[in-house]
């Protein structure tokens, strides 16, 4: 019996093709370009979110309390590679490093910009957060006084490699000191804070720089297992009482409300876009299901039980919201392929884009999430759109209506 | 034909009611968040010009590329004489930059000190308005400086701050000011990285009499801006040049195009639906009206007649939702931009992205809502021509038959 129900509910549903075809298309075409829209916006936060962590932050970071209000060097941390490796051994902490920064005063020749200084390990970076993907131009090797600049910076001071940039800051002893730095490499991390002021230098030469300990340390960074994040929290500031502890979301609250808001934009945009393709099938099976309503009158004055007729046209609208979903799924598919390995180039925006920490091609992202989700609220939208239609079969009198319809 | 179309659409009720509020939330919708959009552009930008950028900045046409003492602009007065003969400019000014490191007793910090004639500022910028402590039009040694570097260096009005540096000339510079008042702008790294002092003063110091990094003006309104530029460019020497605001903040602007690109982006998917939505509607209707096609075919309407039918009836129907929709849209969009909506925190959270208020307004501007309405309008024209197809593939005796 089902299998008939179904072939009778498979012609049916096809039968007025344009209408079908009108529908599928109107699924299929939205839904492909709404997908494509939560990916690439996903894409776009993420990516702001994964450069910042890379590049700062990582999912914890430990300052020297006193150190996020004051930015002194004054307040730092002690002994920062005992506790790096202290770090690296605790649970849920995949990667762990420390830097030494102090804000000071950028100067070539001709320019002079506010900046910071930046005492980094090359190799630590690198396992941190992949850092020679941020390379831009020139070459990530610390010669003798050299530094990388970042993008920003390099543009305001109209520096390229090669030029020579002094940077002067106090020290640990408050003492006004200069260096000197040749630019080895121009920086990208598409982390405003950099881009815009940061000076990379060896840790080392930092320290000597700023007349502290080679093991001090404004920032310990780490990596976390994304799942042990918010317990780690808690016990690494118990761990290190003198020490302040902050998750990404503390340091950037920006870029996290950025992503909520797109959360709650695509969230949004989903439920329009499935209202509105609800009305879609529901004007398409009400009119279908009019259009037959004699046949139906029939099929029950010759005692097909009701229950029949409603798998019949739950599986009608089942049939053409799904053709629809996989239409959409090809169209999503094919557009968020070429969006993640291509990426949407908005270089002639460059300047803007980087100037605001976005990176000039934007890659997008690809969720299982997205095309279940949809699945689910095609279904619904499908399975909804025909129970007004089922409530006026209900109340049919077989009778009248072939009557009526004669 | 048109009141025939009038009575199709009191008839086929399902059909018009479904059309009628679809082209009015899709109306409605577009010409709100559009001026939202750009509400919210034009505030960022606003806050930025207003605050110290001005709208036009003439420099000598080296400085922004190569900068330094090398390039400044030394006849001031030149330049002012042909601003003063310009209609249009409601202030202009010179400012004279340098960098160097100020230090209080126990803290240093990189800073931008920047010779100004306070009142003149007042007129031009929010210098003045942004005043958080002590004077604002301060003489002799006194500095106005951003609250967040005066934090920073953890100074009080009275305090003494020392400032080394380089004059006009290359020379060195070390010299000892007086902390007199502290501003606040919302622009976090205007605010922690600058400082002011009066023009007198400051020429003494770095020996930049009649000398300016730039001379920033403000055109009374912005609409005519760029026709100001075009007449200071035409009178000013040649080894000068004009900059609007939309060089000057060129990176600012862009980021606008891309959210506006983006805005266009997201709503064009609400249009798809809707679109779709409103094209299977009126197929359906037409679907089930054959017949009575077939009918006014066989008694002498032509296919083209019935083509006006159909657009009658979709123009009815998308003109009726567009008139309540325009209104009710643009007094939103009014109210809102008299009564911005305040979202508390959100210039703290932003603050890096040059957002300085916690309003976000809207922008009133009728030609936008009125391609905003006429995008609605084409588009719903534009779904009646498949349908309009469709009916045309009938000849009458077929269409007559059709079930």
């Amino acid at each position: 019996m089902f299998k008939t129900i179904l072939q009778v509910a498979y012609r049916n549903a096809y039968l007025r093709k344009s209408r079908a075809l009108l529908l599928i298309l109107m699924i299929g075409l939205s839904m492909g370009v709404m997908v494509s829209i939560e990916g690439l916006y996903d894409g776009m936060s993420m990516n702001m979110i994964d450069r910042t962590k890379r590049s700062d932050s990582g999912e914890i970071s430990l300052y020297a309390n006193k150190y996020r209000l004051e930015h002194v060097i004054k307040y730092r941390i002690s002994d920062a590679d005992k506790k790096v490796l202290a770090l690296q051994k605790i649970t849920g902490v995949t990667e762990a490093l420390y830097r030494l920064e102090v804000d000071g005063l950028a100067q070539t020749a001709r320019k002079s910009k506010p900046s910071i200084l930046l005492g980094i390990d090359l190799d630590d970076e690198k396992k941190f957060g992949k850092f020679e993907e941020f390379l831009k131009e020139g070459e990530l090797d610390f010669g003798k006084n050299s530094a990388f600049i970042g993008g920003g910076l390099a543009k305001k001071l109209k520096v390229k490699i090669g030029s020579k940039v002094i940077f002067t800051a106090q020290d640990s002893q408050n003492e006004i000191k200069s260096i000197a730095l040749r630019i080895r490499a121009i920086i990208r991390s598409s982390n405003i804070n950099f881009d815009e002021r940061a000076l990379y230098i060896p840790r080392g030469e930092a320290a000597r720089f700023l007349s502290v300990k080679q093991n001090s340390a404004t920032q310990i960074a780490l990596r976390t297992d994304e799942t042990h994040t918010p317990t780690l929290q808690t016990t690494l500031q118990a761990k290190y009482p003198k020490l302040s502890v902050y998750t990404f979301a503390q340091l950037y609250p920006q870029l996290q409300q950025m992503q909520t808001m797109m959360d709650v934009f695509n969230t949004i945009t989903f439920m329009i876009v499935m209202i509105v393709v609800f009305i879609g099938i529901l004007g398409v099976m009400y009119v279908s299901i009019l259009d037959r309503i004699r046949e139906f009158g029939i099929l029950l004055s010759i005692g097909y039980a009701y229950r029949y007729i409603r798998y019949q046209i739950m599986i009608e609208a089942l049939l053409l919201g799904l053709a629809g979903y996989f239409l959409g799924l090809f169209v999503g598919l094919l557009i968020l392929s070429y969006l993640t390995y291509q990426g949407l180039d908005l270089t002639l925006f460059a300047e803007g884009m980087e100037a605001f920490g976005m990176s000039s091609v934007i890659y997008a992202s690809i969720k299982s999430s997205y095309f279940i989700s949809t699945l689910f609220a095609i279904i619904i939208a499908s399975l909804l759109s025909v129970v007004l239609p089922l409530r006026k079969i209900k109340k049919l009198n077989p009778v009248e209506v072939i009557r009526s319809a004669g | 034909m048109f009141k025939l179309a009038l009575k199709n659409i009191l008839y086929y009720k399902g059909r018009s009611v479904t059309t009628f509020l679809l082209t009015f939330i899709s109306a409605f919708f577009f010409i709100v968040y559009v001026a939202f959009m750009d509400g919210s552009h034009s505030s960022m930008l606003k806050n930025a010009l207003d605050v110290y950028t001005g709208s036009l900045q003439i420099y000598q046409k080296e400085y922004r590329d190569k900068g330094g003492y090398d390039y400044l602009i030394e006849e001031n007065q030149k330049v002012f004489e042909i601003l003063s003969d310009i209609e249009g400019i409601k202030a202009y000014s010179s400012r004279l930059e340098t960098f160097g490191i100020a230090s209080s007793k126990k803290h240093s910090a990189a800073m931008m000190l920047t010779g100004v004639d306070f009142s003149k500022e007042a007129k031009l910028s929010q210098l003045q308005k942004a005043l958080q402590e002590g004077l604002y039009d301060s003489t002799g040694t006194c500095l106005y400086m951003g609250s967040e570097l005066a934090k920073k260096l953890q100074l009080t009005i009275g305090d003494e701050v020392s400032f080394v540096g380089s004059a006009i000339d290359y020379s060195f510079v070390a010299e000892l000011f007086k902390l007199c008042g502290t501003f606040k702008t919302g622009m976090y790294d205007f605010d922690r990285q600058s400082a002011f002092m009066n023009r007198p003063y400051f020429d003494t110091i770095f020996l930049s009499q009649n000398s300016s990094s730039y001379i920033v003006s403000m055109a009374e309104q912005m609409s005519d801006n760029d026709s100001i530029a075009h007449q200071i460019s035409r009178d000013l020497p040649t080894d000068l040049r004009v900059y609007t605001w939309e060089e000057l903040m060129k990176s600012m602007v862009e980021l606008m195009k891309i959210d506006s690109l983006f805005g266009y982006i997201s709503i064009s998917l609400f249009f798809l639906v809707i679109f779709f939505v409103i094209m299977i509607y009126g197929f359906i209707n037409v679907s089930t009206r054959i017949k009575e096609f077939g009918i006014l075919k066989s008694i002498g309407l032509s296919d083209r007649d019935i083509d006006r039918l159909l657009f009658y009836e979709i123009f009815i129907l998308t003109t009726g939702a567009l008139m309540l929709a325009t209104p009710l849209g643009s007094w939103l969009v009014y109210y809102f931009e008299i009564y911005p909506i305040v979202i508390p925190g959100m210039s703290e959270i932003y603050k890096e992205y040059g957002v300085v208020s916690d309003e976000v307004p809207t922008r009133f501007e009728p030609l936008t809502i009125i391609w905003n309405v006429l995008v609605v309008f084409f588009l719903n024209l534009l779904s009646i021509l498949y349908p309009m197809f469709y009916v045309r593939s009938f000849t009458p005796v077929e269409a007559m038959r059709h079930v």
